[in-house]
């Protein structure tokens, strides 16, 4: 148990260590903050475009939809700031062996390679989302209840729970495999499905999506937030995603045994 | 001039080679290439709902955006990484040292992947319009002319587009970004957020005179055969003009950039 809870402490030592190398760039973070804003508002204008022509798509409108694409940038965001630096390292550290020195590390290797470095550019994407899906929150004119905005907080955190699971599933993958840069693009490929709510699809895809999680990343919490979730769907989110970050933890143990190193 | 042609097939033979060293990468890009296909389920179900708006059945949706799956690939964007990322690690020195001029060296390179991307795509998008419903063009020799030219103008404006941008990383360092900005602002009216028959009424005049439309919107539409006659010459004449606007912007604009080249790394 002691040694889980010096965990916090060397996540925030890697961080801030993250944060200050990328705090050279400056810049860097202010233009992609201006792009995020851009693709949010381009993303939030072309979905204007399918409204000339119907009130709603597949019951949602408008406002409603726009909750599901800031929701789609805050996802995608904490893919982005989270997760891809991270597993765009893995194929490098199993070319280069660096991963032989994270093994014997008296750190957990999982906590290390899944979670050691932090992208500053998207940092604020999560919050330009959230206040997107807050805009189109307002403009729905439902109001938000404690019960909604709670259910909201819980399938929000599956969704985060989701996507790391399957990045951590990746980084197993990257092990067997060894390398495979191309493997950061199934996590963007799997987040980008989630741009518009599971109803926009039609059959057999909206089926396929929705047991192939996708639908927990965005549309889920979207429905929660404007309190029309399932409540079976509530008990669903939790349990699901823990089991995935779960068996994605076994399936990374189960790489590590097929390993052989690299350096020397 | 002789010895130019040969240098340049060889570098596109070069880098057709690459391609398929790395078929797998190529694949994994094709298959996360899907937004097109994204956009065409949305408006299935806007059709589904609301009834097709006017004019355009489930068909012709699933007929522009197949078209507007396999010409994604072949916009401008690799060459603005290339050059980006040559700038910063300094690789670019290399290639200026190389007796052909740096523009052409990555527009070989790039034909030479857009090749191997349509000998992939074009057989894929040829086999589903056998088997999904609805999935038809009406192909004459003369359109499929036509669209082979409109294929190639638009190539060639996003090449030289992209270059354009490219010069700019002289100034900034920093490209890819830029570029990404005024395509997603193009986006609007080259026919990518939707077909530009479908955008609001306001926005298509300036659609049909702005040089994005020839890298998207016109080659689909040739293909779908929206289009009568005199508007097939007039886009080709629209997208002949942009070329010739932006590549005298690249000859002028290349003496002076190029003279701001600080080697970075080596």
């Amino acid at each position: 148990m002691r040694r889980w809870r010096r965990y916090p402490r060397i996540l925030a030592i890697c961080w801030r260590a993250a944060l200050s190398t990328e705090l050279e760039y400056r810049l860097n973070f202010v233009a992609n903050t201006v792009l995020s804003l851009f693709w949010m508002c381009w993303a939030a204008a072309g979905a204007a475009v399918y409204f000339q022509f119907a009130g709603d798509l597949a019951g949602w409108t408008y406002p409603e939809l726009l909750v599901v694409i800031g929701l789609f940038f805050t996802v995608n965001g904490l893919r982005q700031a989270l997760f891809q630096p991270n597993l765009q390292r893995m194929g490098e550290y199993v070319r280069r062996g660096t991963l032989d020195f994270m093994l014997t590390r008296p750190v957990d290797a999982q906590l290390l390679v899944s979670l050691r470095y932090l992208g500053i550019h998207n940092l604020l994407d999560p919050v330009l989302g959230l206040a997107l899906a807050g805009a189109g929150l307002a403009a729905s004119g439902r109001g938000v209840s404690a019960a909604s905005a709670a259910s909201f907080v819980v399938m929000l955190a599956a969704a985060v729970l989701l996507l790391y699971a399957l990045m951590l599933t990746l980084m197993a993958l990257a092990v067997v495999l060894v390398g495979a840069q191309e493997l950061d693009q199934i996590a963007f490929g799997a987040v980008e499905l989630s741009r518009f709510p599971v109803q926009l699809y039609r059959n057999p895809v909206q089926s396929v999506l929705t047991v192939v999680p996708v639908a927990f990343l965005t549309t889920y919490p979207a429905q929660a937030l404007l309190g029309r979730l399932h409540p079976v769907v509530l008990l669903v989110g939790p349990v699901l995603s823990l089991g995935c970050v779960g068996l994605a933890s076994l399936a990374w143990r189960r790489s590590l045994r097929s390993y052989t190193g690299a350096s020397a | 001039m002789g010895e130019f042609v040969r240098g340049y097939l060889g570098l596109v033979r070069a880098s057709t080679q690459v391609a398929i060293a790395y078929r797998g990468r190529m694949v994994v890009w094709f298959l996360t290439g899907f937004f097109p296909l994204l956009l065409m389920a949305v408006w299935l179900t806007v059709v589904a709902g609301s009834g097709p708006p006017r004019g355009w059945t489930t068909g012709d949706f699933i007929g522009y955006y197949a078209a507007a799956a396999v010409l994604w690939h072949l916009s401008g964007q690799h060459v603005v990484w290339e050059w980006d990322a040559d700038q910063r690690s300094g690789d670019l020195s290399v290639r200026l040292m190389r007796p052909m001029h740096p523009f052409h060296q990555y527009a070989a390179s790039d034909l030479g992947h857009r090749v191997v991307a349509l000998a992939m795509l074009v057989p894929v998008l040829a086999m589903a319009t056998l088997v999904t419903p609805g999935l038809q063009y009406h192909l004459t020799a003369v359109r499929a002319l036509a669209v082979a030219a409109a294929v190639l103008l638009g190539y060639l404006l996003s090449l030289v587009m992209a270059s354009v941008f490219a010069l700019v990383g002289f100034w900034t360092t920093q490209t890819s970004n830029l570029y990404m900005l005024w395509w997603g602002m193009g986006s609007f009216v080259s026919g990518w957020v939707a077909p530009l028959a479908l955008m609001p009424g306001w926005l298509r005049p300036a659609a049909g005179v702005l040089p994005f439309r020839t890298t998207m919107g016109f080659p689909i539409e040739v293909l779908t055969g929206r289009l009568a006659g005199t508007q097939v010459w007039f886009g080709f004449a629209v997208g002949l003009g942009w070329l010739g606007v932006f590549t005298v912007v690249y000859l002028a604009a290349w003496p002076h950039a190029v003279r701001r080249h600080q080697a970075v790394a080596g």
